[in-house]
């Protein structure tokens, strides 16, 4: 190579800086003029959460050129949002940068309270009978419906045919029955339960739940996670981690179903997504049950999520977000089945298309769906982060056996119940 | 310079002539220094000014200042036990990453100088750390060296002691996540230091030693009274960075510990930066976490200062 002198080496570098910069310029990286390249007048941002399935975020995509083809006037840019969903959300929501229109698992009055939601009533009359009664009133502020529901999706307790044989035991109805199956399937190599990397996870909620006591008491506006059978039932965290067969520090957590999948659990708490990963690796060795009964007052419960389809007050376009809302979960039932069992496994939250679906009608997908109608339950909309945060950290130090459950969750319930009437106020 | 080359001739009034040339070396500062000050004014000073108002409102769900409850926010921190427990957690961290970062670097630091061979290699190789980012490194110890399985490499080694596989990130009794915090930070940061170090203790004039060979002095003192007092700006310079470093922890502990679901709710141990991130952008009380970042403020400050006055930074020799 001939020694470059300071001048051409100047120039060179300019040329490759500039090229650089033209060339950042092209391949636009965020896809943000995906509009104007297409010559749509509006482009709206979609914010989803990183679903875990292969094939997820290609599919939103998808929806969103299809919708374009269909209306050349509007384009949508969807961002696919990794980690700390809500969190992000709530930030976002604050700046200029907000999502036009954007999902959320579990509804938030307080984002009603401080005026981020647009009311969608005029989307969703017309199919109203479609949606379940609780899909409509978790989303309904006075008088007014905030979400259209795009997805059911149940939670429960998947279970290992072969590993409950070969140890003896039946899959569990009752807590004491949990206790017993933990403790027994656990081989060293293999453990008996997997609730979260952590080891609450959702636990903390379920015991609360199964054992008839709830977060709110029937007025629904005074926090009663403090009462005494729900002291009871959460201190049963301890006992399962006395166990010594509860799985933790697993590199992916409860909503994936990595740690059952792979056989380093017998019994792991899941969603009804993970059905079809799960049935590729164990074929038809496992089942589904709901979360055990705790003592005799309770129940056996399994949690009903799934993600809400919202719309931002402050968007500059409403019309345009309306019409996506309407296009795509109210009207375009192909996209909605495909949504909900081409990827992952949800159940279609208006019921024309729930009834449409075939994959839903025998084994342990047809026992999930059962699950979900007869012990589902959901969050209120009054149960919030900071809330839940609170509740939580009593839990992980009753489990750890660091505190005195009573003490510990009558702490939490006061601190809860000032954030709850900061929200009614 | 040009505004004093292109002066007029001493004949024009004083006053004038200074006049002037304040005017063009007026300009040029403002030119120079003005974006500089612009966007440290915008992003930096208006924003903490915010941030101070901010604390002093119930600003839940808003960054929009109008619900004045004075010091309302900062009596919920000093009165809420987890804000305080995590003040705890942080002095008590701190007490022991300092010292312990300070002695590995210091000890890294003469062990190269000391040897013959391969200087550059080893100075490399204990570097290379200081280049990765926390969330990496916190990944890493999560999913691989510290995860809870049997084959997990921490519980693979214990195991070859006859230890049963534990959860090292959510076992508390005994508190072995202590284990994973502590080794991510000294892999991080003691290269760092080390440089720091090394840097100093080339810079003491080796007549020192041989003067102190000739006085017969074994290792150890040429150790205590020659390298150790040379060193002392360079010590004082470290300890600072290390203890700042310390109370701004946030990236390992919301890594190590943050499910992505319930974020850091279920965390062990929760250091005051990520009480605050929770509060303020997971919970969207604003007016909390801005009032717990100006105590956390007055802490640091207050702390530093104290350090200065027992290790006697920027006095004279």
């Amino acid at each position: 190579m001939s020694p470059m002198n300071r001048r051409s080496f100047l120039v060179g570098s300019v040329l490759f800086a500039g090229g650089a910069a033209l060339a950042g310029c092209t391949s636009d990286p965020l896809n943000k003029n995906a509009g104007a390249a297409s010559g749509a007048k509006v482009t709206l941002q979609q914010w989803y959460h990183a679903y875990g399935e292969s094939g997820t975020q290609q599919a939103v995509q998808r929806y969103a050129q299809e919708f374009t083809k269909a209306h050349p006037d509007i384009a949508i840019n969807v961002s696919w949002i990794a980690g700390d969903y809500e969190t992000k959300l709530n930030s976002a929501m604050l700046t200029a940068q907000a999502p036009d229109l954007f999902e959320l698992g579990d509804f938030r009055y307080q984002n009603v309270k401080n005026g981020l939601l647009a009311p969608l009533d005029d989307v969703i009359a017309p199919a109203k009978a479609d949606f379940s009664p609780a899909a409509l009133d978790t989303v309904t502020v006075d008088g007014k419906i905030y979400g259209v529901k795009m997805i059911d999706d149940v939670m429960m307790l998947y279970y290992r045919k072969s590993a409950l044989q070969a140890a003896g035991v039946q899959p569990p109805q009752t807590f004491a029955e949990l206790l017993e199956a933990t403790r027994k399937l656990n081989t060293g190599k293999q453990k008996g339960l997997y609730v979260g990397t952590d080891g609450v996870g959702e636990a903390a909620t379920l015991l609360l739940w199964s054992s008839g006591a709830d977060f709110f008491d029937s007025s629904g506006k005074k926090v009663a996670f403090a009462s005494p059978e729900a002291v009871a039932a959460i201190a049963g965290l301890k006992q399962l981690h006395d166990t010594g067969g509860l799985l933790q520090g697993y590199p992916t957590d409860w909503s994936d179903p990595g740690a059952f999948a792979n056989g380093a659990t017998a019994m792991q708490w899941g969603g009804l997504w993970s059905l079809p990963d799960i049935k590729k690796a164990l074929g038809d060795d496992f089942g589904v049950v709901a979360w055990p009964k705790f003592g005799d007052a309770g129940k056996q419960v399994a949690r009903v999520g799934g993600w809400y389809q919202l719309a931002n007050a402050k968007s500059a376009h409403p019309d345009a977000v309306k019409q996506f809302i309407d296009w795509l979960w109210i009207k375009n039932a192909d996209l909605q089945k495909d949504w909900c069992v081409k990827y992952g496994f949800h159940i279609p939250a208006r019921k024309p298309v729930a009834a449409q679906t075939t994959e839903f009608s025998s084994g342990p997908a047809k026992d999930a769906v059962t699950i979900s109608q007869q012990n589902g339950k959901s969050y209120s909309g009054l149960w919030n982060k900071a809330s839940a945060t609170l509740f939580l950290q009593a839990a992980t130090k009753i489990a750890n056996g660091q505190a005195d459950p009573a003490a510990e969750l009558g702490d939490a319930a006061k601190k809860a119940q000032a954030e709850v009437d900061k929200q009614l106020a | 310079m040009t505004a004093v080359l292109e002066a007029p001739p001493v004949t024009v009034a004083p006053e004038k002539r200074r006049r002037r040339r304040d005017w063009r070396a007026i300009g040029a500062f403002a030119v120079l220094t003005g974006p500089v000050v612009i966007g440290l004014g915008l992003f930096k000073y208006v924003a903490i000014a915010w941030s101070f108002l901010l604390s002093f409102n119930d600003a839940r769900g808003t960054i929009t200042l109008g619900h004045w409850i004075g010091f309302d926010n900062y009596a919920f921190l000093l009165g809420d036990d987890a804000f305080l427990t995590s003040l705890a957690t942080i002095a008590l961290f701190t007490v022991v990453i300092v010292p312990i970062t300070f002695v590995a670097s210091l000890g890294l630091a003469v062990l190269i100088n000391s040897i013959k061979r391969g200087k550059a290699f080893f100075r490399t190789i204990f570097l290379i750390p200081a280049a990765v980012s926390y969330v990496v490194a916190a990944l890493v110890w999560k999913m691989a060296l510290f995860n809870g399985l049997p084959s997990g490499v921490a519980n693979v080694l214990g195991g070859l002691f006859g230890a049963d596989p534990v959860p090292w990130l959510s076992e508390t009794s005994p508190p072995v996540y202590w284990v994973a915090v502590v080794t991510l930070r000294l892999w991080l940061q003691v290269g760092l230091y080390m440089i720091l170090f090394l840097a100093g203790l080339q810079a003491i004039s080796p007549s020192l030693y041989e003067a102190g060979e000739l006085d017969g002095t074994t290792k150890w003192q040429a150790f205590r009274y020659i390298t150790l007092p040379q060193l002392r700006n360079t010590s004082v310079a470290v300890l600072l960075l290390i203890l700042i470093a310390a109370f701004q922890a946030f990236d390992e502990f919301y890594n190590l510990f943050g499910t992505g679901l319930s974020g850091t709710a279920t965390a062990p141990v929760k250091p005051p930066l990520v009480y605050l991130y929770d509060s303020a952008l997971g919970d969207q009380n604003y007016g909390v976490g801005s009032a717990g970042s100006f105590l956390l403020t007055v802490l640091i400050v207050v702390i530093t200062l104290l350090q200065g006055r027992f290790v006697g930074f920027g006095k004279k020799d």
